[in-house]
């Protein structure tokens, strides 16, 4: 099944890579602009339950790479279908018509990453209240210095000693 | 006059008609701290807004800062109610990448803790269910037996509720003496209380009458909402991570997988019920099937220690459904980036708010609860 899969697809989508790294996962590594598409063929096939989406900040690249995870109810296939999206104005298409459960997952990398999802109506914060600073799981932002700056140092025993 | 003044009465009634009503943290009903906004009219919920952030530490972010093996404390905090699967997953994914093959002995005993940690677990859900439903007799038994796996646990390894005791390489120690006989002292316990078990809770008439037909999923349904656990298999979907893609020990022992075809409430908590059996039964042939040898592949100086580049994704079957991590490693010695796939994001975030919509508010903490939704597990 697996091979006959990863023929399909690589003959569907031509700039797509299809990998096996472990056993029981495939890796499909793909362009922006087709994952709609591609998502949708493989709900067609089988794949129905999007299990979630994880979100990766490669500075060095300038780029988010973002993981949709999918799954078949009765295979021990794993499928990681992953697109890489432009740091600078990160943006990239909803998948709700896809898979409606997406929504809190879109939601959640919105918070923590500041990737956009044009289409999805409700990108409000999830965890965190009344948030101004950078995307919190990003990698330039320095969770040491934002606990310095927000609940200060605690002195060190020798500075407590000496002040009593 | 008369039509007057029933226009009038018919105009208050429209401006009372919608109602916000703040349901948790702080509330009876609510295990855990969650929230949810429920817009209401009169008794009926309208459109419920689950909320959650109270708990949220950002512990994937946090994971990036320190080393492979002092990420533990962490991993195991993100499921309070069963912080063994946790760790099981998280050691899982960093000997997949540090390619580490543990004991055979090993896999034994890590099969026992998770699956004590399972009946736990689900000792703790039928505690709260039955505590929030009125049945305190059944309730406090639940969680008395808890606490005798609590104690098993605490001599084992030292910690009640936290254990930090499967490491990458296999287990921390070799099962003390006499705790084989100590743990089927107990299973054979707990079966003998399930007459009183069933006739006070699971097949009681109340009981019933109550959780029938409470937050109904269909079969078509869960497996488009991806639900996992007890809340798939409750509608007939025979699914389980033990079974698809066996890890440890789970391909030498023989379990049935539990369940059910309506798809409510009852049927979750049958569902759970059935699968404390077949924990035991698990765990019984462990015991019996269990090889000598050492428990401990040794590993790297936990300070020098570098994982080659690469990513994984690993899931085990948790006691709420599919637990999975995706691990990235940079070659550093800190993880590069960790996230959790945990049941209870899903269905705490995308199928409360639908199960909840026409539902009385009396049935919130009933179909919260039947979900087996952990807030800790959603926050992270």
């Amino acid at each position: 099944m697996d091979e006959e899969l990863k023929r399909k697809i690589e003959k569907i989508y031509k700039d797509t890579e299809v990998e096996f790294p472990e056993r029981n996962r495939m890796v499909v590594k793909t362009k922006k602009a087709s994952i709609l598409s591609i998502l949708e063929f493989l709900k067609r096939e089988g794949f129905r339950q999007l299990k979630a989406i994880s979100c990766v900040d490669w500075i060095k690249e300038c780029e988010f790479e973002l993981i949709y995870h999918l799954a078949p109810l009765n295979s021990p296939l794993h499928i990681m279908v992953k697109i890489r999206i432009e740091r600078k104005n990160a943006e990239t298409e909803t998948i709700l018509k896809i898979f409606e459960n997406a929504k809190v997952y879109e939601r959640e990398i919105h918070e923590l990453f500041g990737v956009k999802f044009k289409g999805n109506p409700d990108l409000s914060p999830l965890f965190l209240e009344n948030w101004h600073d950078l995307p919190p799981f990003r990698k330039d932002f320095d969770t040491r210095k934002y606990v310095k700056k927000t609940f200060d140092e605690i002195p060190s025993v020798e500075d407590r000693n000496e002040r009593t | 006059m008369l039509k007057k003044h029933l226009t009038k009465f018919h105009l208050w009634r429209i401006e009372m008609r919608e109602l916000e009503l703040y349901f948790g943290p702080q509330h009876p009903g609510m295990v855990g701290n969650f929230s949810i906004t429920l817009k209401v009219e009169g008794d009926r919920i309208l459109e419920a807004i689950p909320n959650p952030g109270y708990l949220h530490r950002g512990f994937e972010k946090l994971m990036e800062l320190r080393n492979w093996i002092q990420n533990f404390p962490f991993v195991c905090r993100i499921n309070v109610i069963e912080p063994d699967s946790m760790e099981a997953v998280y050691a899982m994914a960093v000997e997949k990448l540090a390619n580490i093959q543990i004991p055979e002995r090993a896999k034994y005993i890590r099969t026992i803790v998770l699956e004590l940690g399972r009946l736990a677990s689900h000792l703790f859900g039928a505690w709260a269910y039955a505590n929030m439903l009125g049945f305190d007799t059944p309730a406090q038994w639940a969680m008395a037996d808890r606490d005798h796996i609590l104690d098993l646990f605490e001599e084992l390894t030292g910690g009640r509720v936290y254990h930090i005791y499967i490491l990458p390489g296999g287990v921390r120690r070799d099962l003390p003496d006499g705790f084989e006989e100590k743990v089927m002292h107990f299973l054979h316990g707990l079966a003998s209380k399930l007459p009183d078990y069933n006739e006070t809770f699971f097949e009681n008439r109340i009981f019933y009458e109550r959780a029938k037909d409470i937050g109904k999923i269909k079969k078509e349904e869960a497996i488009e909402w991806a639900a996992t656990g007890q809340v798939l298999r409750a509608t007939g979907v025979k699914h389980d991570i033990r079974k698809i893609e066996p890890y440890f020990a789970y391909d030498k022992v023989e379990f049935d997988i539990p369940t059910r075809a309506d798809g409510d409430a009852y049927s979750r908590i049958l569902v759970i019920r059935d699968e404390m059996l077949e924990s035991a039964k698990i765990i019984m042939q462990c015991i019996e099937k269990m090889p000598e040898g050492k428990v401990y592949e040794r590993t790297p100086n936990p300070f020098k220690w570098k994982i080659p580049e690469g990513e994984t994704y690993v899931r085990v079957e948790s006691s709420r459904g599919e637990l999975g991590l995706y691990l990235v490693s940079n070659g550093g010695n800190t993880p590069y980036r960790v996230h959790f796939k945990t049941p209870s994001f899903n269905h705490g975030l995308f199928i409360l708010p639908k199960l909840l919509k026409g539902a009385s508010i009396a049935d919130v903490g009933n179909i919260m609860i039947s979900l087996y939704v952990v807030a800790p597990e959603i926050d992270r």
